[in-house]
């Protein structure tokens, strides 16, 4: 075998075992402090103790990590020389001068405001339709989350395939309706105008699937008491879809809006290795790893990764304020 | 399929049906032409995938598709195993994905166990930012947290990969383990106390065995995460020999070679689905059935 393999993973194996004792060592340690020197319960000492390993590695894998980048971003660090401060340069930077901040925000908006709502509607049609009784259900389960196990590395490729303009499926499929209305068909990637409807089109095809067992999931769990006093009122199957079903499941579609959002605006992968024309802009995730790990203007990227965080956490919080008047939980009134 | 449309036909000749019953006969066949169409759509593109792997290179692109190749190189296989350390390769995305699978799994359920089951001065409070962290974005944590691997001198080794598994498990396991924890009823560690059971017996004796499918969902969606991975290896990663396979992949997109080898890349990218597909088919049941305690409660 090429390298040294023993040698790459002996010495990681070690220090994952010394980690793990170390935590264990850790949380029996608040056991104790807590338990006797502060005198907590002992059942409160217990849980404190077990949720030690968490709150630890919060500290150190990100606490810590977002208070650095937000210190970072007011600094021309560039990984060989210790940072300097140079105030909010970096930010007038990316808002003033910038030329690629803009559309690269704007493709990064755009693409999750689209793309979220899509992607859970359909994957909750899906939800429902596999949640019927049907023979050979768990084949088409299989299926229907094939798309989502494909390494995503796979998946850009195979749509880079799709999406060309002269080979690729799409465009054999669409010609002939192209040629119907007197139009060429798109260049997708190659056309900045076509990059994120191309772009969403994919993200659809990776995400039915795992979005379509977590609602599947939320759906089996819905007790059948209330179809059951539906059916005795007579009830048709769209109005317990819309008055049942709908309502039950809003804590799930709410759960899925809000990790699908945070994951649309960072899109990396695909994003990476599209090879989309740069016309469109770039992801803000391509853009920062760009001016990072690329160009070692490190002060700079995570000022934009700065911005990024703001927006997520503004966009979280405007989530999460509507949430009281959409989502239904059961046992709360109204 | 077939067997249920000749029903619909075969039944709906007989006199005695009533149009309600035919209604709900011709609704279900439609419902399995759509879902089977739907599933045909999806599964073009995976399909092509596996079709090229056993194509020569050059006739990948070739008009019209042809989906069965007549001549299947089956060499490409080995062909592009061997173009590449790719044993190696192996061996290394094991590595990072089994460790912190393990401990990403037995981690969130012990702090799960401690969210949903004992009360102390703080928890919904630490709760709401334990669940906050799944929202943030990595990159936010990436580059400083790359500044502290190197720090260490742990840049290309695997200890980036690996070890922060370690330190607490993942948001979105320890929620989906809480909703399941807090399914069980009390009584059954109460007994076990009683019978003199150490609090260690009843996690591992009496709570780990009742989330089962929990902690089955949790680690399928973690060895997922750890396997394909990309942007972890390839930022953390250096020397060759380390590669993993997703990184390693990449290579025959014209990395290395002046050519890109997109029949060797296919090949590859079918072997990695394999051991995904065959833990989502064998586990297909307790996986939607992981999934449904957390869904429910939100």
């Amino acid at each position: 075998m090429a390298g040294d393999p023993l040698g790459d993973y002996l010495p990681t194996f070690i220090r994952y075992i010394v980690a793990g004792v170390a935590v264990f060592a850790l949380t029996v340690g608040v056991f104790y402090l807590f338990r006797k020197v502060f005198h907590w319960r002992r059942e409160a000492a217990i849980g404190l103790a077990l949720i030690t390993p968490w709150f630890t590695g919060f500290l150190i894998f990100s606490a810590f990590p977002i208070l650095a980048s937000f210190v970072l971003s007011f600094t021309d660090y560039n990984l060989q020389q210790a940072p300097n401060f140079i105030g909010t340069k970096n930010y007038e930077q990316l808002f003033t001068k910038d030329i690629n901040f803009w559309p690269s925000l704007r493709l990064t908006l755009l693409y999750a405001v689209i793309s979220v709502p899509l992607s859970v509607f359909f994957s909750l049609m899906l939800a429902i339709l596999l949640n019927q009784k049907l023979r050979l259900i768990g084949v088409y389960r299989v299926i229907y989350y094939l798309p989502s196990i494909v390494p995503a590395v796979a998946v850009v490729l195979l749509w880079r395939w799709i999406f060309n303009p002269d080979v690729g499926l799409l465009n054999t499929v669409l010609s002939p309706i192209f040629t119907l209305i007197g139009q060429t068909p798109p260049d997708w990637f190659g056309d900045e105008s076509w990059v994120l409807p191309a772009f969403i089109i994919m993200s659809l095809w990776t995400a039915l699937g795992n979005n379509m067992v977590i609602l599947l999931g939320s759906r089996k769990g819905l007790s059948v008491d209330l179809y059951e006093a539906a059916d005795l009122d007579g009830a048709s199957g769209f109005t317990k879809f819309v008055k049942i079903t709908i309502p039950l499941m809003t804590p799930a579609l709410f759960f899925l809006v809000v990790v699908e959002f945070s994951s649309a605006m960072q899109l990396s992968t695909p994003a990476f290795f599209a090879r989309a024309t740069p016309a469109a802009g770039r992801f803000m995730n391509v853009l920062i790893y760009n001016y990072g790990f690329e160009q070692a203007r490190m002060g700079y990227a995570t000022a934009l990764a700065v911005i990024l965080f703001l927006i997520l956490l503004g966009a979280t919080i405007i989530i999460f304020r509507s949430q009281s008047s959409l989502v239904y939980y059961e046992g709360q009134q109204g | 399929m077939s067997t249920t449309i000749t029903r619909t036909i075969a039944t709906s000749s007989r006199p005695s049906l009533s149009p309600s019953r035919l209604r709900q006969r011709v609704g279900r066949a439609l419902l399995y032409i759509f879902i089977s169409a739907l599933a045909v759509a999806l599964l073009v593109p995976l399909f092509w995938l596996v079709a090229s792997s056993l194509k020569e290179g050059s006739h990948i692109f070739d008009q019209p598709i042809e989906w069965f190749p007549a001549n299947p190189q089956w060499k490409n296989y080995p062909d592009a195993w061997s173009a590449l350390p790719f044993t190696r390769f192996l061996f290394n995305t094991l590595f990072v994905t089994l460790l912190p699978v393990i401990a990403e799994i037995f981690m969130s359920a012990i702090v799960a166990y401690g969210f949903s089951r004992f009360d102390f001065p703080g928890r919904n409070f630490l709760f709401i930012v334990m669940l906050s962290t799944m929202f943030m974005p990595a990159i936010v944590s990436l580059l400083p947290t790359f500044l502290i691997w190197k720090q260490f001198n742990l840049i290309n080794t695997y200890d980036p990969l690996v070890i922060p598994a370690i330190f607490g498990g993942t948001p979105l396991f320890i929620f989906l383990m809480r909703q399941f924890f807090m399914g069980v009823p009390k009584e059954l560690e109460e007994a076990a106390t009683i019978d003199g059971a150490n609090i260690a017996q009843t996690f591992t004796r009496i709570m780990l065995p009742l989330i089962r499918p929990a902690l089955l969902a949790a680690s399928i969606i973690s060895f997922q995460g750890h396997w394909n991975d990309f942007f972890g290896p390839l930022i953390y990663l250096n020397t060759q020999a380390k590669y993993t396979l997703t990184v390693g992949m990449y290579f025959f997109e014209g990395g290395v070679n002046e050519q890109p080898h997109w029949e060797w890349l296919m090949a590859m990218s079918t072997l990695m689905l394999l051991p995904i597909l065959l833990l989502f088919i064998f586990f297909q049941r307790y996986f939607i059935e992981g999934l449904t305690a957390g869904g429910v409660k939100g």
